[in-house]
């Protein structure tokens, strides 16, 4: 069922990639990212309201700890920088790349609170597969 | 090169961000912690826009020339970022971002077909490729769990 879900998120991100990028050409690439955290904004808005959810300040928590929203415009940021230099497929490969590789590192050390799953040096195989697989689907 | 490590850690980045984001909703609640993560990114999304220059203002015809649909990235950003804050305690990181992939991909090509008649071979060999590597590696975790070993 997790795993399931977890396809849903990628099938979002396909037609988030589509819309944001139609968005993005009549736009320009930083309007559209204001336009589109905008209105993902009042969505957000919109569901606390609607689930009658309370926002409280919490001062225990660290600054740290609410930088994913910055991290996530960084991330746009250097994609846009580097799909001019290197291409759509090339920084998608590399994309992955790095997503598996920080992956793999989180889980292998338990980073950020996550629970420590070691990586198993038979699944090498596997990763090589995987690997191969994504190298091939964005090249061709 | 600079450019390729660039890309690398964009995707790192994507990882991180979703962990962070989870410590965050653990603390406060997923609506709660998706909305501070709007929030931040609108600012610093308008702070770039201003920095770059950019034209500040959409004219109203060109703002009529934009589809109706091109403005949904922003609301399915949204579900994005609660499934995979709800998900991301209960798969492992790398299980995660594989599945997150498969998805992207099957939808991918299928909107690729669909909207521009573009059909690959190479993404489906490529796609079997990813997807018997994941078998095998899921395999290889079960044959662990049921060995008694949680290190997988």
């Amino acid at each position: 069922m997790n795993n399931i879900l977890a396809m849903t998120i990628g099938a979002l991100i396909s037609v988030m990639v589509l819309s944001n990028g139609a968005l993005a050409a009549s736009t320009g690439n930083y309007l559209s990212s204001v336009i589109i955290h905008l209105v993902g904004f009042v969505t957000v808005i919109i569901v606390l309201i609607a689930t009658k959810s309370r926002l409280h300040a919490n001062r225990g928590i660290p600054v740290y700890m609410y930088s994913a929203g910055a991290i996530g415009v960084l991330t746009v940021l250097f994609n846009n920088l580097t799909f001019e230099a290197l291409g759509v497929a090339l920084t998608l490969a590399l994309g992955l790349l790095g997503q598996s590789l920080a992956s793999i590192l989180i889980d292998h050390y338990g980073l950020l609170g996550m629970q420590i799953a070691k990586f198993n040096i038979k699944k090498i195989y596997g990763l090589i597969s995987i690997v191969l697989g994504v190298i091939i689907m964005t090249i061709f | 090169m600079l450019y390729i490590i660039i890309a690398i850690l964009a995707g790192s980045c994507i990882v991180i961000s979703r962990i962070i984001n989870f410590n965050l909703a653990n603390k406060i609640g997923i609506f709660q912690g998706t909305f501070f993560n709007y929030a931040v990114g609108l600012f610093l999304s308008f702070l770039f826009l201003i920095i770059s220059g950019e034209m500040l203002y959409l004219e109203t015809n060109t703002m009529a020339a934009i589809p109706w649909w091109a403005f949904g990235g922003g609301f399915a950003g949204v579900v994005v970022v609660v499934l995979s804050t709800y998900l991301t305690p209960k798969l492992s990181a790398f299980y995660l971002t594989i599945f997150i992939f498969i998805g992207q991909l099957l939808v991918g090509g299928i909107i690729d077909y669909l909207w521009k008649g573009e059909f690959s071979m190479g993404k489906i060999i490529g796609g079997l490729l990813v997807a018997s590597g994941l078998i095998y590696n899921l395999i290889l975790d079960r044959n662990l769990e049921t060995a008694g070993k949680t290190d997988g």
